[in-house]
């Protein structure tokens, strides 16, 4: 168990890495989808309740993703006035 | 041999005559050129010398006669410009219709139609018309402000404000564009583009006869707003004013299609009006609002986010719901 919690870390750690180098909403879109099936697949590892540092880490990477979309050019409506 | 010695002393001796006759046309014709400035530098000390009182009326009378002229060259010039712009318009029933294509551009043409119309353009005309109809291409839609910015952006820095109004006019008396005056200072313009099913999606038709949009309210010039946390009640009621996201059965109402241009054409007005890096602190402010609010699934949902954005956009820069903007139309 303590080894499949490790990968599912580092694979959040990877996506980290990644938020950093983020620069279109197209790359954003990918890692929020990610994030979101790793946060899923986390919280049905840890069925009885997520471990404090977990998270933690969790909140952290979705802090990166918020501000990393804050940052990116705002997003172009024209489409959706269609 | 003592022919060609001959030959050779003459041919010398004409050429030196040619020389000496050369040069002594040039020392005339400067001398002809400097005598004309020393005697007005002689005059000039004339007149220093003179009493100050002579040198006040020589002066009105070289300038009468020196402007004269020029003023009446603009006098007639001025007569001349009105006549100018009497414009027959190449067409009359265009129907205008505003409209953003599918997909980006890779190939910009222009119908067979179209060519046929705008090469009956005159020339500043024409290169206007143009650089639009690129413009368009590139922005997507084939409507937006009329004014600097879009003079500038579609590579018309160098025209004046009121040349550029000029064109703009002039384009609108061809028939080939529509400008509507939303206020004082601003108007919109609709480009004609035939319309093609397949490349482009139709907003909305514009009428000929300039049918003027009245702004619903006019907005204080604030930057971005700080209090950007609206009460959840009203939240919920505007939800159902989302553009985009219609009330059902009033997805072909014409109206409500007018109501989704109108909150672009706001949106873009709120972004020129609080500038671009205020823009993008509103957004950012939009983006931790949203997933603050309403989680971050919403955030990483592209359509739903977009809801929610214009949703935001409409809250603050206090665009009218749709309820409010019916209302103020009448």
């Amino acid at each position: 168990m303590l080894q499949d919690i490790k990968i599912l870390m580092k694979s959040l750690s990877d996506i980290d890495v990644r938020i950093m180098l983020c620069k279109s909403a197209f790359e954003w879109e990918l890692l929020a989808k990610k994030y979101n099936a790793l946060r899923d697949e986390i919280e049905a590892f840890c069925a009885s309740g997520l471990p404090e540092d977990v998270k933690e880490a969790l909140e952290k990477t979705r802090a990166y993703l918020v501000e990393k979309k804050g940052e990116l050019p705002p997003l172009d409506l024209s489409d959706f006035f269609k | 041999m003592g022919l060609i010695r001959n030959i050779r002393d003459a041919v010398k001796k004409e050429v030196k005559d040619y020389v000496l006759q050369l040069v002594e046309s040039e020392k005339e014709t400067e001398k002809k050129t400097e005598q004309p400035v020393s005697e007005k530098e002689q005059k000039n000390i004339e007149v220093n010398v003179e009493q100050p009182s002579q040198e006040v009326e020589e002066t009105p009378v070289v300038k009468e006669e020196k402007t004269e002229p020029a003023k009446m060259e603009k006098v007639e010039e001025i007569r001349e410009k009105p006549a100018k712009k009497e414009i027959c318009p190449i067409a009359n029933d265009l129907e205008f219709v505003r409209f953003s294509y599918k997909k980006n551009q890779d190939v910009i043409t222009i119908p067979q139609e179209l060519s046929e119309l705008i090469k009956m353009l005159p020339l500043e005309e024409y290169a206007c018309y143009m650089k639009l109809y690129c413009f368009v291409a590139d922005q997507k839609k084939n409507y937006g402000y009329w004014g600097g910015t879009l003079k500038r952006k579609i590579g018309l820095d160098a025209l004046s404000t009121a040349e550029f109004e000029e064109l703009g006019n002039n384009l609108a008396a061809y028939g080939l564009m529509l400008l509507e005056k939303l206020t004082e200072n601003q108007k919109t313009f609709v480009l004609y583009v035939p319309f093609d099913e397949d490349n482009m999606v139709k907003l909305s038709t514009a009428k000929q006869p300039a049918k003027q949009e009245k702004p619903v309210k006019k907005q204080p010039p604030k930057p971005a707003p700080k209090k950007n946390e609206p009460e959840p009640e009203e939240e919920t009621q505007r939800a159902e004013d989302i553009p985009g996201k219609p009330v059902e059965g009033m997805e072909n109402d014409e109206m409500y299609k007018s109501y989704k241009t109108f909150v672009s054409l706001e949106i873009d007005k709120a972004k020129m009006r609080v500038g671009r890096a205020n823009f993008d602190k509103i957004y950012m402010e939009a983006v931790k609002y949203i997933d603050k609010k309403y989680g971050f699934k919403v955030l990483s949902d592209s359509d739903k986010f977009k809801e929610y954005l214009t949703n935001y956009y409409i809250s603050a820069f206090d665009i009218p719901t749709f309820e409010n903007w019916k209302k103020s139309k009448g």
